[in-house]
């Protein structure tokens, strides 16, 4: 984030130009891939620690050694899985 | 091939294993051989790898949860203490997660799953098997001898290094394809570098761990295994069937050696009825055994006549088990 407000201070004019070109052609592909990453975090957490939800994992020796770096995310993840899904969540 | 020739025809294999039963004679037979390559001038580690570990008896002195203690010249035992393993471990978890987040405690959920981890019935096994590659990546030993726990929870242990491979390969795809996305996300947003993955590199740690043991377990220029048996119907039955099982996993089976076997002289006296059907027997046992192992045993071990416990017993076994050519 820094980097980015340093970059505008320099760019000036151009910087503003080459932000709103950003904002119109790869913002969205940016986002998606955002959140396929974001989704796939998920996906990763529950492969590793899935023993926080009662669903067995193999095996939780080596997965304790993953637990310190998806520490802030397991409750975030927690919200996700349990969450109660319908038919506006395929709309969305 | 006598035993003492195969390890001196083969100095390559350094990782020793000896498989069967409980009750046939492992503990012995480890313990015995170590003594012998010690007295050979070579630098010998025993371990054990068996919740209730045998090593501290035959010695005759405690020395669970040790590390490796020196018994005589050359020759060290040590007995893993899995449980006090699994504690530390979950401590440098915890620490791990207050340093790196800076918490006064770790998060309730969290360390309650870090309690819950450990009651899981492989959290044991996985620590042992933890144990033994910290032990022989370490490689300060000419030797290391592997007590190994009965037949079944050895294959256990065995097949557990091909589960944890394919386990952790498909989580460090999993990774490296969330990495893409990392890319993707900061290519489009103009930003150079991004951060280093750290759950990557730790799935390479594990990855490399596992490899390097199970390796060693399956290379058949490093590692040697021998099979226990004694002259009796269902042992050599039940050794016929894991043979057949371990050589699904590659492992290098390097003979069988014959534990128990009554002096043929006994059967010479005037004895009781009792005793001359039990060396009949084994008479006929031993035929089958030489019939499906002939060639590939290594030994043929008197039954003593007494236990075998304490050095003057081991040293004794040792001069008989490994007489010169």
């Amino acid at each position: 984030m820094a980097d980015q407000t340093k970059s505008k201070k320099k760019g000036g004019l151009l910087g503003v130009f080459k932000d709103i070109v950003y904002g119109m052609s790869s913002h969205e592909m940016t986002r998606h891939a955002v959140r396929t990453r974001a989704s796939m975090e998920h996906l990763f957490i529950l492969v590793t620690m899935g023993d926080l939800l009662g669903i067995p994992i193999l095996p939780p020796y080596y997965s304790l050694r993953l637990l310190p770096y998806v520490t802030p995310q397991i409750s975030s993840w927690k919200r996700r899985m349990l969450r109660e899904r319908d038919v506006t969540d395929v709309l969305g | 091939m006598s035993l003492r020739t195969v390890f001196e025809s083969q100095p390559d294999r350094r990782y020793i294993m000896f498989g069967g039963k409980g009750g046939l004679g492992k503990t012995t037979l480890s313990a015995t051989s170590a003594f012998w390559l010690a007295s050979q001038g070579k630098r010998v580690l025993l371990f054990s790898v068996d919740p209730q570990a045998s090593l501290s008896d035959i010695f005759q002195r405690d020395i669970f949860g040790k590390g490796p203690v020196p018994i005589v010249q050359n020759l060290w035992a040590q007995e893993v203490d899995a449980d006090r393993r699994i504690k530390e471990y979950q401590d440098e978890i915890r620490k791990k997660i207050l340093d790196m987040y800076g918490f006064d405690k770790v998060p309730e959920e969290i360390d309650n799953y870090i309690a819950a981890a450990s009651a899981e019935p492989a959290m044991e096994e996985s620590a042992i098997f933890d144990a033994v590659v910290d032990i022989i990546v370490q490689g300060d030993y000419d030797y290391y001898i592997y007590d190994l726990v009965p037949l079944g929870h050895a294959l256990y242990y065995l097949s557990m290094a091909k589960v944890y491979d394919e386990w952790i390969n498909k989580i460090t795809k999993l990774r490296e394809d969330m990495r893409q996305y990392d890319q993707v996300a900061a290519t489009m947003r103009r930003q150079e570098t991004i951060e280093e993955d750290r759950i990557l590199s730790e799935l390479n740690y594990i990855k490399d761990r596992i490899n390097a043991s199970s390796q060693i377990l399956t290379d058949k220029k490093r590692t040697a295994f021998f099979f226990v048996v004694v002259p009796e119907e269902m042992i050599i039955l039940d050794t016929k069937k894991a043979g057949a099982l371990f050589a699904k996993f590659d492992v290098p089976l390097s003979g069988y050696i014959v534990n128990r076997v009554l002096p043929p002289e006994l059967g010479r006296g005037n004895i009781p009825l009792y005793l001359r059907n039990r060396i009949a027997l084994q008479e006929k046992y031993l035929a089958e055994i030489k019939e499906a192992f002939g060639a590939d045993v290594r030994a043929y071990v008197p039954e003593m006549e007494r236990d075998v416990t304490g050095l003057p017993m081991i040293e004794r076994l040792a001069e008989r088990l490994f007489a010169g050519p």
